[in-house]
């Protein structure tokens, strides 16, 4: 690679390889465009108001929200990450920490913008935290999540200081020097935040007595929606990790981490997977043979409907929740490369796809006897914001590993 | 004392005029609706909605059923959801009260509500140069990205309560308060009272045995009750929906 | 909200819901107040200089790292672990004991014997008046040649061990010297000067930090060694016999110079 290719080689970390400035660039293009037609697009929801979207009256809740839920729940990585390395000390997944915590700051700030476009009025956002109330699960959320927003950044602060041209400035590596040590500390904190964030996501769904499908009675909320929740969040945020890095390595042509890691983190999703699959299959039979009865609601009425057959219960379930976990813990499968990333790319769909049926799903349903199964297609203003959040994080995650040092193995020579 | 108040509705007299609906909308100011706005995007406080049983030729029976918030006693779903308090349950009238000015337009309480009995402003209202002249001083209009209900006219109630003030009296005179909709019914089909007053009228039609509420198993104890001697709603009603009707319409 | 907003009370579930968030929100604002305190507290205490040295030594890989008493031929191998300054260093009269193992000729660069050398590459020479020269060593001229410009501190300014003490600006490149001792500036130089900077030290200064004799010679040998796998890198050579030609960056523009500069004077 010439040193004339490389117009911004004083910014890149000494030693390492990176593509030509242009190829760069060139890479860059479309995230870009991609990102400013989706800010085009919120632009024009915050213009015209939200009748720009297809949401209504019966679908309140469409793509947006099954986006945040989604991108939260990937994003969990950061979190559960920082708690494997600095609270369970398992430092052999410390190569992969930097690139967790970027995935979890663009989930959650991506998250966080798409619901300032998503509400009929961004202005009163602080109104959750001026006049709280404390028996929501969206409040709890709030509270969480915007916490937790600080938390990414503080940890992201010290990766990005380390910036060669930023190191320079004395007070700037004096500062990470002396925030290197505290990270400890924000890691916990952002463990105990998280946890109680992802499984508040869940419960947004089941303290919804108005729909069955949804709903879990009194005390059965906690361990069927915010500890599934949780375990879901937990058992694909190190797939999601995975697959970010390994993609990153196929598009960047480097060797980034060592295959261990893959393995470990793919062992670690396997596990949290198979614990989520056994929970849910008790949660989903107790639901189906007690609660939804005992509320008017005979089970298999939910699965009656066209496209939404029984054959969604199962692929929730079985392809994208046990197959993967048995391709993660079985050795011969989680030796080979190509089936572990298989398996944490079935994981990720599987949550997407649990997460689709909580929001959108749940919405769909009728309640009032009279009315009908609804449907609900996203309007182009809804998907164009969708691609920019993910725009934002490849953009985001793209200028972090040229610029910043990423990956302890990028160390110069 | 506390009122609860509530109504009791006869499907056998409501004829689907939607009367109850224009004068909601009247006394509400909800605007003329946008020309893109559908079923599912307009704002209708209250709505009637067709019922039939399905059948066809002589065995085929409809019915009109006018839906409205049913202010839900227990455990209100709107209100615990709430992330900002902007939905509070008025002790003394039973009224869950809607406050558009603090709500943030997350629409959380549109999906926690069974009766989809919410509406989202998804436009900014407007109205015909010259029928802003109409819009009715009691009640305050909403903006877009507001979500918005019935609130049983509680402008009407409040109407009411200074008119005994002015006669020096702390409680209304019944006769003093009629929502919008009860007063336009033009067939008397909706019954309005104090359902905690064993002897309202309303409360006496509520314990009838032709009396029925949607959605009982949830056990939302909502305040609207219907009334009927179709035995045929009463099992659709009752019945859960694993064969859905129609799209419902106006 | 609060007590006196109309219709709102205090209830366990607000207590125990503000309570759990409110410490974590205490946390979180504790830990960023506490680095940046300890950050204000590192430039008050005149500790920034050093902390940024050591954070750019800590990135330095290993084979730039060597122990001065592995350089001077004490031992065989031995990798510092801190930041080359040897004046807190526990094992340092443990190994200066031992004897030195380095021919002078091995240099490939010439220096003095009456002169001490720091490892960012500049030379100490203590005056009868109690203050302090310092200039830049012949590996370091040899590289840089003559600079485009060169930015020295004003009299009566501060500088710290391990601060900047000039900059100067070469073919783009902006070259940042650690000064080898703290103290007040008396008399600025320059490249056509004997010296760079006069500096007076507040207290008598501990100076165990720099090399001195047999020493240098290793050192400077490592460095010619390591300047020529740099260089050749970029498919250039030093010259004939390992010794270093002059004006280096403008004999061989082609070279990684940010990776050259960064080792030689140990700024990222």
């Amino acid at each position: 690679m010439s040193e004339t290719a490389l117009v911004d080689r004083r910014w890149i970390e000494r030693g390492a390889e990176r593509a030509s400035t242009m190829r760069f660039l060139l890479w860059l293009f479309p995230w870009v465009c991609l990102l400013l037609l989706g800010v085009y697009a919120a632009g024009l929801c915050f213009y015209y108001g939200l009748n720009q979207t297809n949401m209504d009256n019966r679908f309140a809740f469409g793509l947006w929200i099954f986006l945040d839920l989604t991108v939260i729940a990937l994003g969990a990585g950061a979190f559960f990450t920082g708690f494997l390395v600095y609270i369970l000390k398992q430092q052999d997944l410390k190569p992969v920490l930097n690139s967790a915590v970027v995935i979890g700051l663009t989930c959650y700030s991506g998250a966080v913008a798409v619901l300032m476009v998503d509400v009929g009025q961004p202005l009163r956002a602080w109104f959750t935290f001026w006049y709280p109330n404390t028996h929501s699960m969206l409040t709890e959320v709030t509270f969480c999540i915007s916490c937790y927003l600080l938390v990414l950044v503080l940890e992201y602060i010290p990766v990005l200081v380390k910036n060669r041209q930023l190191r320079r400035v004395p007070s700037f590596l004096v500062f990470e020097h002396q925030a290197h040590k505290l990270v400890p500390v924000l890691a916990g904190v952002g463990a105990f935040l998280s946890f109680f964030h992802q499984g508040s996501l869940g419960g947004l769904y089941g303290v919804l007595r108005g729909r069955p499908f949804a709903y879990r009675q009194g005390f059965m909320i906690w361990p069927s929606t915010f500890f599934l929740f949780i375990l879901s969040a937990i058992a694909v945020g190190p797939s999601f990790l995975m697959l970010v890095v390994a993609t990153a390595e196929k598009i960047t042509g480097q060797k980034l981490v060592d295959f261990r890691v893959y393995r470990k983190l793919g062992f670690i999703s396997g596990v949290m997977l198979a614990i989520y699959v056994a929970a849910k299959a008790i949660d989903t039979y107790v639901w189906l043979n007690v609660t939804s009865p005992s509320m008017g609601f005979g089970p298999w009425d939910y699965y009656s409907y066209w496209p939404l057959s029984s054959t969604f219960l199962f692929t929730a379930t079985v392809p994208l929740g046990l197959l993967p976990a048995i391709l993660f813990i079985v050795p011969r499968t989680a030796r080979h490369r190509g089936l572990l990333l298989l398996a944490a790319a079935l994981t990720c769909c599987g949550v997407a796809l649990n997460r689709f049926v909580m929001t959108v799903q749940t919405l769909a349903l009728p309640t009032l006897p009279f009315d009908p199964f609804l449907k609900y297609t996203p309007s182009w203003q809804e998907v164009a914001t969708f691609g920019a959040v993910v725009a934002y994080g490849v953009i985001v995650y793209s200028l972090s590993y040229r610029y910043l040092p990423m990956f302890e193995a990028m160390k110069g020579e | 004392m506390s009122a609860r108040y509530g109504m009791v509705i006869d499907l056998d007299r409501c004829t689907g005029c939607g009367a109850c609906m224009i004068a909601c909308a009247a006394e509400n100011n909800v605007s003329p609706p946008e020309p893109r706005a559908t079923w599912r995007t307009g704002i209708t406080p209250m709505v009637v909605r067709a019922l039939s049983n399905g059948k066809d030729g002589t065995d085929r029976r409809e019915a009109f059923i006018p839906i409205t918030c049913m202010h839900c006693e227990h455990e209100t779903p709107c209100v615990s959801v709430c992330p900002q308090q902007a939905v509070e349950f008025d002790k003394s009238t039973g009224i869950v009260m809607q406050m558009p000015q603090r709500c943030l337009g997350c629409r959380y309480c549109m999906t926690a509500c069974p009766y989809h009995a919410r509406y989202f402003n998804w436009w900014d209202p407007q109205w015909p140069p010259g029928m802003e002249k109409s819009l009715n001083p009691g009640v305050s209009v909403r903006m877009r990205g507001v979500v918005e209900k019935c609130n049983l006219c509680h402008s009407r109630y409040h109407d009411a309560l200074q008119k005994a003030a002015a006669a020096g009296k702390k409680e209304i005179d019944v006769a003093d308060y009629v929502p919008a909709c009860v007063e336009a019914c033009p067939t008397g089909a909706i019954q309005f009272g104090d359902l905690a007053d064993p002897k309202d009228p309303a409360t006496i039609a509520a314990k009838s045995p032709d009396a029925f509420r949607l959605l009982e198993a949830i056990g939302t104890e909502p305040k609207i009750h219907y009334k009927t001697t179709q035995a045929w709603i009463r099992a659709l009603a009752d019945r859960q929906s694993d064969r859905p009707t129609e799209a419902p319409h106006v | 909200m609060f007590p006196w907003i109309d219709g709102f009370h205090w209830t366990p579930t607000h207590i125990i819901f503000l309570s759990l968030f409110g410490a974590a929100l205490s946390a979180i604002l504790a830990t960023a107040a506490w680095g940046l305190w300890r950050t204000l507290g590192d430039f008050r205490k005149h500790l920034a200089a050093a902390t940024c040295w050591r954070e750019n030594f800590g990135e330095l890989p290993a084979v730039e790292k060597r122990c001065r008493h592995e350089l001077a031929g004490r031992l065989p191998s031995r990798q510092c672990d801190h930041a080359f300054d040897c004046r807190t260093c526990p094992n340092y009269d443990k190994f200066a004991a031992l004897p030195a193992n380095v021919p002078a000729s091995r240099a490939g660069v010439s220096y003095s014997d009456n002169l001490l050398y720091h490892r960012g590459h500049t030379w100490v020479r203590g005056d009868w008046d109690g203050t302090f020269a310092i200039g830049l060593d012949e590996f370091a001229k040899h590289l840089v040649g003559s600079p485009e410009s060169v930015k020295l501190p004003e009299v009566c300014d501060e500088v710290e061990s391990e601060g900047i003490a000039w900059t100067m600006i070469k073919n783009g490149h902006k070259i940042r010297v650690r000064s080898p001792l703290a103290g007040t500036v008396i008399s600025t130089g320059g490249p056509d000067s004997d010296f760079y900077l006069k500096i007076l030290p507040h207290s008598q200064p501990n100076l165990r930090h720099l090399l001195k004799g047999p020493e240098v010679a290793g050192w400077l040998a490592a460095e010619v060694d390591r300047l020529q796998m740099q260089m050749s890198k970029g498919k250039a050579t030093l010259a004939d016999g390992g010794t270093m030609m002059p004006d280096l960056m403008d004999a061989e523009p082609g070279s990684d110079w940010d990776a050259i500069l960064e080792s030689t004077f140990i700024d990222r």
